[in-house]
């Protein structure tokens, strides 16, 4: 019982910090158009920095080395966590929003997410290298040693309730007049210019809101596990969360959600019980990024919104003074004529 | 009456190609003034200068007192120049109220704080830009159409979109591109109409890239011509249908007889 109850637990959490990457890739490409292709690095930086913030300082003589190692209490140092994968998402932004938009916008987060994978793996005096950091101290440590399954559940609270306040946010941006504009800029970006906006800064503010929103799940992510090593941010992990996004519907906080289901958690963990091949340990993981695939295939084939479309805008309206349905300037200029055009 | 656009030897150069080679004209503060010329002739390069969207290669371009040939395009329409595109280009995955609920300027709710935690006040002031985009909207007749998808509109409509989107933003002035084109001759008259209309209730000054000289006949107070990159002439069409260069850049020889005639 105790077994389910933990796995269930596991399955929430889950799904609630994939649902917070996917709600922070909507801002960026749902809402502004932004073509992200390095989510997972977003969520690497808050998971790393959360960890040499919140672990006492590396000790040389176990042969594990991370920089910082400040020993902060975990509050503090998941704030440090968002903050830094907020300021990278600034830093990417400055090179990738100036001047690029689209496929090469896209070109250059995947470089630097590659880049910042290759970097953190190979240099083992960041973050440990290949080994990545472990025995990373968890919030409520105490319950997480001697009752894990309470932890567990304490923990399905934590990041239900996050996950809430970041839909809350999410929702409050998309209706307001700064939304819009991020969506216009995704329609056309010139013409938002031309009417005076300042795109670069509205784009900027898309890309730092959902690296911080990406970071926190990655904070929340290490907290849980109390590990994370490279192979746990590969490329292939920033596609599960488009996949999630694109299969929802992008534009759409309920299609994000619903997409978040599906993939990471129907598709994700429903091939785990495809029983292992031992002459092959590799089929399984490849037959889940193969089904993944074909799911974004197939739902962008029959539906190319998502399952759930963005939403038309609503809003609140009182009819039509006489005065200007009839007359304008003394010619006519009534409702008719459009259906001539 | 003060000029409200100086356009002062302006050089525009694509690689060889000089699209625009050293043209000059203003346009009064209040009227609307065309800007003709046969194709090719740099009118639509000559919109893209003064909206910023062009770099220009010399001269100057001044807007209201103030040079605005190194300001960027955002920071020319914030001082009231707003344009609109010879082909529309409207934000298809939005509806059309939001089409023109977004280019309004200095809503509160553009700032991030205002946005997440002081929603009630962004919102009362989205219901009164509703209320006003819904009578520009009933003015261009698409009120009806306001809650449709912009990609759904017919090409027409999308034309009346461009302009009352541009209505919207409240310019100084405003920068045609073509508004007729594609637009069927009974709407032609009354766009005509609402842009004249417009230009007296507001003093909107407008510089309106047009081929069909009946509109230009109808609502411009002046006309710039401009061949291969520069200022061919200026005046009313009246007078410059009287001019053998223009009538001969403009119009060919064949059509000589008929307008010039």
């Amino acid at each position: 019982m105790s077994v389910i109850l933990g796995y269930v637990a596991t399955i929430l959490v889950t799904f609630f910090t994939y649902n917070i990457f996917t709600l922070g890739l909507n801002i960026q490409f749902g809402y502004a158009g932004i073509l992200n292709f390095t989510v997972i690095t977003f969520m690497a930086m808050g998971a790393y920095f959360y960890a040499v913030f919140v672990m006492p300082p590396a000790n040389a003589s176990n042969q594990v080395f991370y920089i910082l190692g400040l020993h902060w209490p975990w509050p503090l140092a998941s704030i440090a966590g968002v903050v830094a994968s907020g300021a990278l998402g600034y830093l990417i932004g400055l090179i990738a929003l100036k001047r690029l938009r689209s496929d090469y916008l896209a070109i250059v987060t995947l470089a630097t997410g590659t880049l910042l994978y290759g970097l953190s793996g190979d240099n083992n005096k960041l973050f440990d290298g290949w080994a990545g950091l472990f025995a990373v101290n968890q919030p409520f440590q105490s319950v997480a040693n001697n009752n894990p399954n309470t932890f567990s559940w304490i923990f399905v609270v934590i990041s239900g309730l996050v996950m809430l306040a970041v839909w809350w946010f999410a929702n409050q941006l998309y209706s307001s007049p700064l939304g819009r504009s991020m969506r216009a800029i995704r329609e056309d970006q010139d013409v938002v210019d031309a009417f005076g906006k300042n795109t670069f800064k509205v784009r900027m503010l898309a890309m730092v809101i959902g690296s911080t929103i990406v970071g926190i799940g990655g904070v929340l992510t290490i907290q849980y596990i109390g590990a994370l090593s490279p192979a746990g941010w590969t490329t292939g992990e920033t596609f599960v969360v488009w996949a999630a996004l694109l299969v929802g519907g992008r534009g759409n906080n309920i299609g994000a959600m619903l997409g978040s289901l599906l993939v990471a958690v129907v598709f994700n963990e429903g091939t785990r019980y495809i029983p292992q091949v031992a002459s092959n340990p590799n089929l399984v993981p490849d037959l889940r990024n193969i089904i993944i695939g074909s799911l974004v295939i197939l739902s962008i084939w029959f539906r190319p919104q998502g399952v759930l479309p963005e939403k038309k805008a609503k809003f609140f309206e009182l009819p039509l003074k006489d005065k200007y349905a009839q007359t304008f300037g003394g010619s006519k200029a009534d409702q008719d004529l459009v259906v001539e055009v | 009456m003060s000029n409200v656009l100086e356009v002062n030897d302006v050089h525009v150069a694509f690689g060889g190609l000089k699209a625009i080679d050293g043209c000059s004209f203003t346009v009064e503060k209040g009227t609307i003034t065309a800007l003709i010329g046969p194709n090719g002739a740099g009118k639509s390069t000559m919109v893209g200068s003064i909206a910023g969207a062009v770099s220009i290669s010399s001269g100057s371009i001044t807007f209201d007192g103030n040079n605005i040939s190194s300001l960027p395009t955002y920071k020319r329409a914030q001082e009231g120049l707003i344009r609109t595109y010879q082909i529309s280009r409207e934000f298809g995955g939005m509806s059309v109220l939001e089409n023109l609920l977004v280019v309004r300027l200095g809503q509160s709710g553009e700032s991030l704080i205002n946005a997440v935690f002081r929603p009630k006040k962004s919102k009362a002031e989205t219901n009164e830009l509703v209320a006003e985009a819904n009578d520009i909207l009933n003015t261009f007749g698409l009120y009806r159409l306001r809650n449709e998808y912009a990609s759904n509109l017919s090409g027409g409509q999308k034309r009346l979109l461009e302009l009352s989107r541009a209505v919207m933003a409240k310019p100084k002035m405003l920068l045609l591109d073509e508004p007729m084109a594609g637009v069927t001759p009974a709407l032609i008259e009354i766009l005509g109409e609402h842009l004249l209309e417009l230009n007296r209730s507001t003093g909107m000054s407008m510089l309106l890239v047009e081929h069909n000289l009946e509109v230009v006949d109808k609502i411009c107070s002046r006309v710039v011509v401009m061949a291969v990159g520069k200022r061919l002439a200026e005046g009313t069409l009246g007078e410059l249908r009287q001019n053998r260069d223009v009538v001969e850049a403009y119009l060919g020889g064949e059509v000589h007889e008929r307008v010039g005639g």
